[in-house]
Parts: C-alpha cells; sequence; structure tokens
C-alpha cells in the first residue's frame, strides 16, 4: 500500500520537510512508517501526536491505503 | 448598553452584550499569551476575570509581551495585568492572584468560573489544568506557541485533549518549540484563545470543542484535526 508521510512544526526541522510518498506491506502501523524513515519519536521528546487524515490516532493505528500520516511536534510555550 | 461597547455589537448581539457581562473568566498566565488574552476579554466587555502569574517581567519579554514595558521590569505580572486592565474598562472586576499553578492549588483557583483560559509555558502545569477543569467541569480554552508555530483548541470537561497532545512527559528544552517567541505568534493565538472563549462562554455551537486548530506561520498552513 502506498501513503504520505509529512512533517509539522519542529519535527519539519529535525527530519525535513519534503512530503515522502512510502510503500509499505499491508497492516503497517503509524509507527512503522515513521521507523521505516529513520524517524526514531521514542529517541527525543519532539514527537507531540499524530494524525491520519486529519484525525488524531494513537501511533499504533494501522494504515490503509492513500493514508495522509502527519506527525506533529511538541508546542508547549505561551 | 455603554457606548464603548457599540462596535462590538453585530458580531455579538445586544443581548449576548449583556450576557458577556455577567460571565467571569479565569486566565492562567500573564505573559505573550495571557495578555493579549487579558486585553481582548477586558475590552469586550467580560463581567469578571481571575488573572493568575508567579512571575515578575524581565527584558525577554519585551519582544512579544503586551502588559511588559521598559518601566515595568521586575513587577509581578498578575499585578499589572490587573492594573492595566482598570485603565482600559474600569466596569471590569479584575482579580489577580501572583502565583504558579500546580496540580494542589489548580482547583482551588479556577473554581466558580464560567471558563478558563489556558496561557502557560509548560506541560506539566497545563495537564494539572486541564485536569482541574474537567473535575470542576468547567471549559478550557488551550492555546500554545512556539517560534512560527501555534495551536488552539476547547477542551470541555471530561475530553482530555492535553493529555493526548503532550503524554506525561515534559519536552527537552533544546527538543521543544520554547527557545524562540516572536511578537506576532502570541498576538495571533491569542486572539484565537479569545474568539473562542466568547462563543464558549456565550453557547455558541461553532467552537473548537475536540478540536485543535494548528498553525504554521512560516508557511501560513492551518490545519484543524479531529480529537
Amino acid at each position: 500500500m502506498k501513503i504520505t508521510l509529512a512533517m509539522r512544526g519542529t519535527m519539519k526541522k529535525k527530519y525535513g520537510d519534503e512530503e515522502r510518498i512510502l510503500e509499505l506491506p499491508e497492516g503497517s502501523t503509524c509507527h512503522d512508517a515513521l521507523m521505516s524513515q529513520g524517524i526514531d519519536y521514542r529517541d527525543n521528546k519532539t514527537l507531540g501526536f499524530v494524525s491520519v487524515n486529519k484525525m488524531r490516532v494513537d501511533i499504533h493505528t494501522e494504515l490503509h491505503d492513500g493514508d495522509y500520516l502527519k506527525a506533529f511536534s511538541k508546542v508547549y510555550g505561551g | 448598553m455603554k457606548k464603548r461597547y457599540t462596535r462590538n455589537i453585530g458580531t455579538i448581539s445586544e443581548e449576548e452584550q449583556q450576557l458577556l457581562a455577567a460571565k467571569s473568566v479565569c486566565v492562567v498566565g500573564c505573559g505573550g499569551l495571557g495578555g493579549g488574552i487579558i486585553e481582548g476579554l477586558v475590552r469586550i466587555g467580560v463581567g469578571r476575570l481571575t488573572v493568575i502569574d508567579g512571575d515578575v517581567f524581565d527584558e525577554t519579554n519585551l519582544n512579544r509581551q503586551v502588559l511588559s514595558n521598559q518601566d515595568n521590569l521586575g513587577h509581578a505580572k498578575a499585578v499589572e495585568a490587573k492594573l492595566q486592565m482598570r485603565a482600559i474598562n474600569d466596569s471590569v472586576q479584575v482579580d489577580s492572584i501572583q502565583a504558579l499553578l500546580d496540580s494542589d492549588n489548580a482547583a482551588d483557583f479556577i473554581r466558580g468560573h464560567d471558563a478558563v483560559v489556558d496561557a502557560l509555558d509548560n506541560v506539566e502545569a497545563r495537564l494539572a489544568l486541564e485536569t482541574a477543569c474537567s473535575e470542576e467541569k468547567i471549559p478550557l480554552i488551550h492555546g500554545a506557541i512556539g517560534g512560527w508555530h501555534g495551536q488552539v483548541g476547547v477542551v470541555m470537561p471530561g475530553m482530555g485533549l492535553l493529555h493526548e497532545i503532550y503524554g506525561e512527559e515534559e519536552p527537552d528544552a533544546e527538543e521543544g518549540e520554547k527557545p524562540t517567541n516572536p511578537p506576532f505568534t502570541p498576538a495571533v493565538v491569542s486572539g484565537l484563545q479569545v474568539a473562542e472563549t466568547v462563543k464558549v462562554l456565550l453557547g455558541r455551537e461553532e467552537t473548537l470543542a475536540g478540536r485543535l486548530l494548528t498553525i504554521d506561520l512560516l508557511n501560513q498552513e492551518y490545519e484543524i484535526i479531529e480529537f
């Protein structure tokens, strides 16, 4: 299946601001998609949440063909 | 109706203007976001505000915090907010609390208000505030900024939006977006928070309840994420 991956906020700075088209095995999750690009979000505390098709989802949610995955950084200043 | 509210009418009705005068809002944080929020709520005519901050103004605040100026550096932010708002609209009651909000005092500070506005600058206090708002059954209008980026959302009691966004971990200083804060980002986000607060107070349906508006001012990208 093919999905699109994009970064938001400081995730762009850290991992690149280009939109990526990924070819992933069926049953892949948001976690798998990020890891396939070397984006080990567990190494730091930059990642806030992920969305699929403009809906916030858990990182272990299964993806489907055509999904648009976005990874948002934590924004917390005031 | 007072002449000072003439330009509000049309955006809101005269009945809604009167309704705002009977409402109370607690604004937690009197810095970059808080200054704009407090001024907006005072100018539109909300009846009573409680403003909370345990910090004092310093020189690094001057680029963006509208309540700071060269003559009040070292002064308590919450006290300054109260003093300056009296000069803008003395029909609004502004009570100031000079303290840092935490899980021990949050519920006591917000109890009895019709809405609470998040103008904090750290994750730990935000999570404590969301928990207290949920327990006290008070809507929370969230906002946060970092560099070119910002976000705004409305958390109705029981939703837990901030716990989903932030998890339980405080971001690393160098990893997060806190270190840079230009003047335009808090101006945009605080204005949006005032609009959401007014809608919540008036019972309008068109709020960001259960959603998060994400803002990228560098690329001018605005996106609403459903939670």
